[in-house]
């Protein structure tokens, strides 16, 4: 799949400089091979500029995302467009496509106002919608508009495209808690603790995150919001405060919890009262994670002598133990669909991403160089993020959730702990 | 003054020399708290029991306690060289592990126990347990090791006398390695309850 990324790339280049049309069959049957019941075909002429506008910014800033999406999509197979021919019916008859996108950028003071237009190959408009912002937003802009086209076809959950991946870097010289866009853009900083600081995770509305910082000298949960405010200590009385997870449909945050050095699960309400101890086993209990309708938990534990994937109902009862191979699980995290849960396995020695099926009770491993641990869904259950260490250092990547299409999406500093937006949006 | 407290402390040296093996077989035994705690500050609330009794003859625990401790050189005052001397001369020494495990071996113990010496001497400090891992597990389920080692050590000093009061822990999982390294030199160095003295 690196050759369809590079094609698409280069057929970006070649569109935008106005070259001879290549390779367009190459393209799309790359994506046929993996998408071939659902591929829509869209032609996406280079956008009309407004005079003086640099088409090369256009299109670092706003073209290349969007295609990078739609390319990505899995639903959307970019047709190549021959230069210098008008963006009409008959074209999109021409090149195989459905759609046309025609797109038009015009500035309006400080603002940028692009327009949108899909059409099929009869000419009706199917979405028409403009979009206003300043030049730092027109990227958020691309996004907004693929999730438009993906919300026409394929219905609204599919639309990713603004999905934020939180995650740990020490690049600022402390682990801090960063966001980043679904495709490595925009990566930020959250935090500002100039201390340890890890394992964010996502409230469900997708405004908040939980994470655990040893600001205080010992560890402790925080609440923040997504652009770094509004910070509140979780204050549970007990030691460790890692690992916490919110419930999708509750106020609920389920967490690790020890007294006397024996770490068990536990919850708590997000305003920090109403504590609740679900598991009393003397062995260690790690990890919890909540099912999509919040009715199980998962989570990690060294009850059978070595740490092995468990799943109980959020009430504490019901425990049974879903993993039964390798010696080493941990980071269980279940699909957006609930059927399926992904979790960090040791095979031969190296950690890798294993995804389980619930109802057959079949696992898959995606073996990768390196060890590969943390894996976490995409809103629309299609991908998966994880960290590698495959470069010697630990870096974030994103793969299909059934192995491939893998791209690195963090390289400064280390980076670990990803933990994906929950609702598509 | 000084010769009797030397005396005093020697005196308690066997006395605690004479209980270790009873402290590695079963590290909750009696005999060895109460012996140890009579050299510690809280001695006047604790009747003596009658082990001690020889020893209290030599110095009377309240002397003993408005004393200065017994150093062989004066403790530096900033608290990261006070660390680093008090691990370099033996004072407190850190508890390692075997891979995945939280059990103290007996090195450990041994280590634990010089620490709950020096410690009862100097109970100007507290105590901060930090429980570490090394790089070979995952980072969640690490975290809840490093937090299990640390109490297992907390829990042995406290066996032998030292205030629980004075020790806190926390862990660090995996995240702060003493070696970086990637084999098993480095990875033994990194399974470990670290003592770090701090203010109280």
């Amino acid at each position: 799949m690196k050759n369809f990324l590079s094609l698409i790339t280069a057929f970006i280049a070649i569109a935008f400089i106005a070259l001879p049309l290549l390779a367009q069959t190459d393209i799309t049957q790359t994506i046929g091979q993996q998408q071939a019941t659902q591929v829509v075909r869209i032609g996406i002429p280079f956008p009309d500029l407004a005079q003086g506008l640099d088409p090369q910014m256009i299109n670092n800033t706003f073209f290349a995302p969007l295609t990078r999406d739609l390319a990505a999509s899995g639903v959307f197979a970019i047709a190549p467009l021959p230069p210098g021919v008008a963006p009409t019916p008959d074209l999109a008859k021409r090149v195989g496509a459905l759609y046309l996108l025609r797109l038009q950028v015009i500035t309006e003071g400080e603002d940028y106002v692009v327009r949108g237009r899909t059409i099929d190959t009869t000419g009706t408009e199917l979405l028409a919608k403009g979009y206003r912002g300043q030049a730092t937003t027109l990227t958020k802009i691309a996004h907004m508009l693929a999730n438009d086209l993906m919300k026409m076809v394929n219905g609204p959950k599919s639309a990713i495209f603004l999905s934020q991946i939180a995650y740990a870097s020490d690049r600022s010289g402390s682990w801090e808690i960063w966001l980043m866009d679904w495709d490595g853009g925009n990566q930020r900083q959250i935090t500002r603790h100039n201390a340890l600081s890890i394992l964010p995770s996502w409230s469900p509305d997708n405004q908040r995150m939980v994470y655990t910082s040893f600001v205080a000298g010992t560890s402790d949960m925080y609440i923040i919001n997504r652009v770094g405010g509004g910070r509140m200590r979780l204050r549970t009385g007990l030691n460790l405060n890692t690992s916490a997870t919110f419930s999708p449909q509750s106020n609920d945050i389920a967490f690790v919890g020890s007294v006397n050095g024996n770490p068990d699960i536990y919850v708590i309400k997000d305003d920090g009262s109403d504590l609740r101890r679900l598991t009393t086993s003397s062995s260690i209990e790690s990890t919890p994670e909540w099912s999509p309708n919040g009715r199980q938990i998962s989570f990690t534990s060294g009850r059978s002598g070595s740490p092995q994937i468990y799943v109980m109902d959020a009430e504490g009862t019901n425990v049974r133990r879903i993993s039964f191979e390798g010696e080493w699980n941990d980071d269980a995290t279940w699909s957006p669909s609930g059927e399926e849960i992904a979790y960090t396995s040791r095979v031969s020695g190296r950690f890798q991403i294993r995804v389980a099926n619930l109802i057959t009770g079949q696992s898959q491993v995606i073996a990768g160089e390196g060890s590969n641990e943390q894996p976490t869904w995409s809103p629309d259950g299609k991908w998966l993020a994880f960290q590698s260490n495959r470069t010697g250092r630990w870096q974030i990547y994103r793969m299909r959730a059934e192995g491939g299409d893998i791209q690195q999406l963090t390289t400064a500093g280390e980076n670990k702990d990803p933990d994906w937006s929950k609702k598509a949006e | 003054m000084k010769k009797t407290v030397k005396a005093f402390a020697l005196s308690l040296v066997i006395v605690s020399l004479a209980l270790v093996p009873a402290c590695r077989s079963k590290k909750t035994q009696e005999p060895v708290t109460h012996p140890e705690t009579a050299a510690s500050a809280t001695v006047p609330e604790v009747p003596p029991p009658p082990v001690t009794s020889t020893t209290t003859t030599v110095a009377p625990p309240t002397d003993f306690v408005n004393e200065k401790p017994v150093q062989e050189e004066a403790l530096p005052a900033d608290i990261e060289e006070l660390n680093r001397v008090a691990q370099e001369r033996g004072y407190i020494a850190d508890a390692f592990f075997g891979y995945d495990e939280s059990a103290l071996s007996s090195e450990a113990q041994n280590a634990l126990q010089t620490s709950a010496s020096w410690l009862k001497k100097n109970g100007q400090y507290n105590l901060l347990i930090e429980g570490h891992c090394d790089e070979r597990g995952t980072e969640q389920y690490n975290l809840a090791l490093g937090d299990r080692r640390a109490n297992i050590a907390k829990e042995y000093l406290m066996t032998l006398g030292v205030d629980s009061a004075r020790i806190r822990t926390v862990s660090y999982g995996e995240e702060r390695p003493f070696d970086p390294g990637h084999d098993e030199g480095a990875w033994a160095k990194n399974r470990r309850a670290h003592l770090v003295l701090v203010g109280k």
